[in-house]
């Protein structure tokens, strides 16, 4: 499948400030990746790079095979932006047709598409009031139908269920989920990592510009593992023999948790307790979820190079 | 581009902007109308040859200051509609979803500049149609030249557009209308500056005048518009009827009219070439 982003070394600056800086990746065509990252990251500014609302300091990117700013392959992308407004003196039909015009897309398919997207977001019977007289959710809904108009072949999704409700943000799920079958390519900018973690096949994680991790989701999230252990008797000689074979563990009591690197290390752990006699009550491994991988990195604030 | 510049006088005829306009023009021309007649009455009732001179000069005098006015009117709505041409986009966020399409930047800013254009030369020929008019249906007084005045009264909001929409790329929507109403300001000022300097022969004063008109056209077309509305046919050497600060001593050249025109394609040329180069946060 062709390779629906790619870029190589992307820079945003901001005056002194880091935007994005040397970012690097290649998103195969047909899934749904995720881009997560605390408030400030560069999250957004790579996404509007990437649709031409920014222009980077240096690097390169591909969409669709084509360089940046390619006009035929804008056509088969669709954008949902963070800050999503529309003309509020027009109604939400009058937009879908301003927007079906500048997608340039064949006349005849008008009516039919519009109507498909009204039926998929569910604004079907609101399209013929002005877009002020919708609330936020209704708007978000509006702004997802224009950005799938053109049946587009990458999406850009930039936090697309901030203003749902957990109604709402189900529905947007399946119609995302909706595209992957359909053999199109999502790009989710979130910060609902529950629901990145429910639907996207691989995540990207960017801090202060840069990405710090990326891979498939479950891959990273199996990358360690989380143990809960109580053990008795514990001993200086214990402590120090957990310390040196690099078990860092934070005690509570008898209680602890330690972050482990594989599956081996529970064996590990387990032998090192009995050895210096310790009583190892309890060793109970849990699977880490998105949300843990992402507060530990973000905290140690880990950077991955090109 | 058709389809933003649809949007943009859609625009306008949806949020009233027009309609406004239009309305209190007609309030406008109708105070002006009441004022004419008035002023006229007392004058057509004098048949003297002595009074058919001071006739002439009062009611010219009142058709520059209606296209004074008028042309202020003109312009006031020029700048004020089209001081957010991008940057009202860009504030209020519409921008971004418009931009993300496959449409060439140039084409979304020459777009909304054909919007605003259309719009301000429909008002512009309705409103200088309008006046003569009025002029004629209560005074008999016919204007000369009222095809070309016509175009370059037209011309004069294009001029004010074309520096709004490039400091709209450039300033946000509030600090850009201000900027440009200035720059109308200081032409406005430097026209009567330079009508009093003809009037008593100081070169500075023509010379601050001429500089204001290279800074902002606008006025010096007000003033080639009130010369071929009102200039005597026969080549009378008196012609009173362009003295005072809404007359046109001295005509604009032919030359002034071509530099406007390169002013106006200069400045939507700089708009195009900034805008397509400009980052959107």
């Amino acid at each position: 499948m062709e390779e629906a982003i790619v870029t190589d070394g992307l820079t945003k600056y901001y005056k002194s400030k880091v935007g994005c800086e040397q970012i690097c990746l290649s998103i195969n065509g047909g899934q749904i990746y995720g881009f997560l990252g605390p408030n400030g990251a560069g999250k957004s500014t790579f996404v509007k790079m990437l649709v031409g609302l920014l222009f980077p300091a240096s690097g390169k990117a591909w969409l669709l095979g084509k360089p940046l700013g390619n006009l035929a392959a804008k056509k088969r992308i669709g954008f949902l932006p963070e800050n999503f407004h529309y003309q509020d003196w027009l109604t939400g039909l009058e937009v879908l047709n301003l927007h079906f015009s500048l997608g340039r897309l064949d006349p005849s398919a008008r009516h039919s598409r519009i109507a498909h997207v009204l039926e998929i977001t569910g604004l079907t019977g609101r399209e013929k009031q002005r877009v002020r007289t919708y609330s936020k959710g209704m708007q978000q809904r509006l702004g997802l139908a224009s950005a799938l108009l053109t049946d587009p072949d990458l999406l850009f999704l930039d936090e697309p269920t901030s203003a749902l409700d957990p109604l709402g943000r189900k529905e947007v799920r399946e119609i995302i989920l909706e595209q992957k079958r359909k053999g199109k390519t999502v790009f989710l900018n979130s910060h609902l990592l529950s629901e990145v973690e429910m639907i996207c096949d691989r995540v990207a994680i960017i801090n202060k510009g840069r990405i710090i991790e990326e891979g498939p989701i479950d891959y990273l999230t199996g990358k360690t593992v989380e143990v809960e252990v109580e053990i008795g008797g514990r001993t200086p000689n214990l402590d120090a023999a957990l310390e040196e074979a690099c078990f860092s563990i934070a005690w509570a009591g008898e209680k602890g948790k330690a972050l482990l690197s594989d599956k081996e290390d529970r064996a590990r752990l387990a032998e090192i307790v009995i050895k210096n006699g310790g009583r190892l009550y309890e060793l109970v491994g849990r699977q880490n979820s998105l949300e843990d991988l992402f507060v530990n990195l973000i905290r140690e604030e880990g950077e991955k190079d090109c | 581009m058709l389809t933003i510049a649809i949007l943009t006088w859609r625009e306008g005829l949806r949020r009233k902007l027009l309609a406004a306009a239009v309305l209190l023009t007609i309030l406008f021309l109708g105070l002006y109308g009441l004022g004419l007649y008035y002023a006229s009455k007392e004058i057509l009732a004098d048949t003297s040859p002595m009074s058919q001179l001071q006739r002439e000069i009062v009611i010219s005098q009142l058709v520059s200051v209606g296209i004074y006015f008028g042309s202020f009117i003109v312009s006031l709505l020029a700048i004020f509609s089209s001081a957010g041409t991008v940057s009202s986009e860009i504030e209020g966020g519409t921008v971004y979803a418009m931009l993300a399409r496959p449409i060439k930047r140039v084409d979304f800013i020459l777009g909304k500049l054909l919007g605003h254009g259309c719009l301000l030369v429909l008002f512009a020929a309705f409103f200088l149609s309008a006046l003569s008019a009025i002029v004629y249906c209560i005074t008999g007084f016919m204007v000369n030249g009222i095809y070309p005045a016509l175009g370059l009264f037209c011309l004069q909001p294009l001029v004010l557009l074309s520096v709004a929409a490039l400091g709209s790329v450039i300033f946000p929507t509030l600090a850009n209308g201000i900027i440009v109403f200035m720059i109308y300001a200081i032409a406005v000022v430097g026209g009567i500056v330079e009508q009093f300097g003809w009037i008593i022969n100081s070169a500075a004063m023509i010379r601050i005048g001429i500089i204001s008109s290279l800074i902002m056209p606008a006025d010096a077309l007000y003033r080639k518009i009130v010369h071929i509305l009102l200039s005597f046919s026969g080549g009378s050497s008196l012609n009173f009827t362009q003295m005072g600060p809404f007359g046109s001593i001295s005509e604009p050249s032919t030359q002034m009219l071509v530099y406007t025109a390169f002013y106006i394609i200069a400045a939507v040329f700089l708009a195009a070439c900034l805008f397509r180069r400009k980052d959107i946060p």
